[in-house]
């Protein structure tokens, strides 16, 4: 009686475990599950991102102050009242001409349509009696004015939405350095909170993959800044001794804009060009400054990137691309910024625990004898 | 005297207890206050319970560990059974290979009682080697001394030539080396 009970026992816990699904479809459930929960509640992501990307940068000063044996809550405050203090003097000092300079641009742009329209007739004029045979390439007036007008039209429906997002910068503004100062000064505790709930015998990998997105995302990040901080002060510098006007606001802008992978060089350099044509009306200053931005390009290419920790340099051309074009489809500009550190971290966590498993089924003698090579005798 | 209490104020005493312990252990023999803090904050901490695998023989070794509490039992599972190689106790360091190789783990390491251990991986001891050359050098030299005394100590053991080939891989020559370390400690 006892061993049939038994035997309908196991039997039925033999029917529990195959109606238990695999764990591969349970982790599959799990990954759905949290990316739906990010997808849901994306702007608080995004908030939460930026955030981190705050806390980043300022990391390496805490630690400075945490290898003296500072307080990380102390060293943080202080940090942070540093920064603020900084920021304050830069505006102090840098405000006035950028605000000048905004001013000014503010001021000329009901008239820009009606400049630039002058600047391409003059510039189409200028081509034309150089080389006779590009009449053919350029299109009447009409038919760009319609395109122009159409094209404000569209930029106006969107204003709304841009005052929208505007509300949502200001509210960043303010919840950004809140979210960072906390998870810098409570980051040695989060780290400890979930390293003590990982599985023991994972912890070494675990550790492994953290320390590899904390280096991937520091390198990207300070990579970033100082790439633009670079840019922007060279671009800055290289209008202003061209005599184009607004130096410093397209210095601002290029230096900005470089953070997006391809489109933000384009961006910086467009609108650098866009200036030139209603300031000049002359094909001679367009050169230049398009000379500039490509040497600005190379420069950016050969020695800066190189040398602030050369961003993607892991990742394969054709996948950084593909990655950027995905991140841009997926998540707009936010997603095209993000989308290298993310495909570099992918990539490093999936060499960790490929090389996990590939050792797993491969004996310590049989990597020995393949990969070190003994000499005949220890003296 | 009010300056020094302003000081102990900003002071994190439990970062404090970790360099003090730090200073004991051998491996970062020579290494003053100010160095050995630049390692601390690459530490990483994490609690184990009486029993917890720390880490498995054959896995790929990516750490250094060292024991801030508590006693660890380093053992190698032969052909036929696991055979103990040593105890680590508090101020004790293992898995010191995996900085200086991608080798898997030769041994594997389980709490024995409830212990705390203080992490150090592998590519961040790279990072910080790589911007100080006497920090590299002098863990570098302590690592060394290790690794020789545990060539020295299997030698005699061995039997000629193919002992001293292969090291001290044999269960019996850990265990002496160990011995010995664990008594030194």
């Amino acid at each position: 009686m006892t061993e049939e009970r038994t035997a309908e026992s196991s039997g039925q816990s033999g029917r529990a475990q195959s109606i238990a699904p695999p764990p591969s479809i349970i982790w599959a459930l799990a990954i759905a599950l949290v990316a739906l929960i990010v997808y849901v509640s994306r702007d608080f992501v995004l908030l939460l991102f930026l955030s981190g990307t705050v806390a980043y940068f300022v990391n390496p000063i805490v630690k400075v102050a945490e290898s003296a044996l500072i307080k990380r809550s102390i060293a943080v405050t202080v940090i942070y009242l540093g920064i603020g203090l900084s920021l304050l003097a830069t505006a102090y000092f840098l405000f006035p001409r950028l605000r000048t300079e905004v001013n000014a641009l503010s001021s000329s742009l009901p008239f820009f349509g009606d400049r630039l329209d002058e600047a391409i007739d003059a510039l189409q004029n200028e081509i034309v009696s150089r080389y006779p045979a590009a009449d053919r390439l350029f299109t009447p007036r009409e038919v760009r004015n319609d395109k122009l007008n159409q094209f404000i039209e569209q930029q106006a429906t969107n204003f709304p939405g841009l005052v929208s997002h505007l509300v949502s910068l200001v509210l960043a503004g303010v919840l950004v350095p809140f979210f960072s100062y906390f998870f810098l000064r409570d980051s040695r505790k989060i780290v400890h909170f979930v390293l003590d709930r990982l599985p023991a015998s994972h912890i070494e990998t675990s550790v492994a993959v953290w320390c590899e997105i904390d280096r991937i995302v520091g390198q990207y990040l300070r990579g970033l800044a100082i790439e633009g901080m670079v840019i922007g002060v060279v671009a800055a510098s290289g209008l202003w001794m061209l005599g184009i006007n607004y130096p410093l606001l397209l210095g601002v802008l290029s230096g900005v804009a470089n953070v997006v992978p391809y489109l933000g060089p384009i961006l910086g350099g467009t609108a650098a060009l866009l200036v030139t044509l209603v300031q000049f009306k002359s094909l001679t200053p367009l050169a230049q400054v398009f000379i500039l931005y490509l040497s600005l390009k190379l420069l950016d290419i050969t020695v800066v990137q190189p040398m602030a920790v050369g961003r993607g340099k892991e990742l394969h051309p054709v996948l950084l691309i593909a990655s950027v074009i995905v991140g841009g489809h997926a998540l707009g500009i936010v997603g095209m910024v993000i989308a290298v550190p993310t495909i570099t971290i992918l990539q490093k966590i999936a060499k960790l625990l490929l090389e996990r498993r590939r050792y797993s089924t491969q004996t310590a003698e049989n990597r020995l004898s393949t990969h070190v090579q003994t000499q005949p005798y220890v003296c | 005297m009010a300056k020094r209490r302003w000081l102990e104020r900003l002071r994190d005493s439990e970062q404090l207890r970790r360099l003090q312990l730090l200073e004991n252990v051998p491996l970062f023999a020579g290494l003053n206050r100010r160095q050995l803090g630049k390692l601390l904050v690459k530490l990483f901490e994490r609690e184990y319970r009486t029993s917890e695998t720390i880490f498995v023989q054959g896995e790929p070794g990516k750490a250094l560990f060292i024991l801030l509490a508590g006693r660890v039992l380093i053992c190698r599972t032969g052909h036929r059974a696991e055979e103990p190689l040593a105890t680590v106790t508090a101020g004790g360091y293992f898995g010191e290979l995996a900085l200086i190789d991608d080798q898997p783990r030769f041994a594997s390491a389980r709490a024995e009682e409830p212990s705390v251990l203080l992490i150090l991986y592998k590519s961040d001891f790279d990072d910080l080697i790589e911007g100080h050359r006497v920090i590299a050098i002098k863990v570098m030299g302590n690592l060394l001394k290790t690794l020789a005394g545990y060539v020295r100590k299997a030698q005699p053991q061995g039997s000629g030539r193919a002992a001293m080939m292969s090291g001290p891989t044999t269960a019996k020559d850990r265990t002496a080396v160990a011995s010995e370390r664990a008594s030194r400690d």
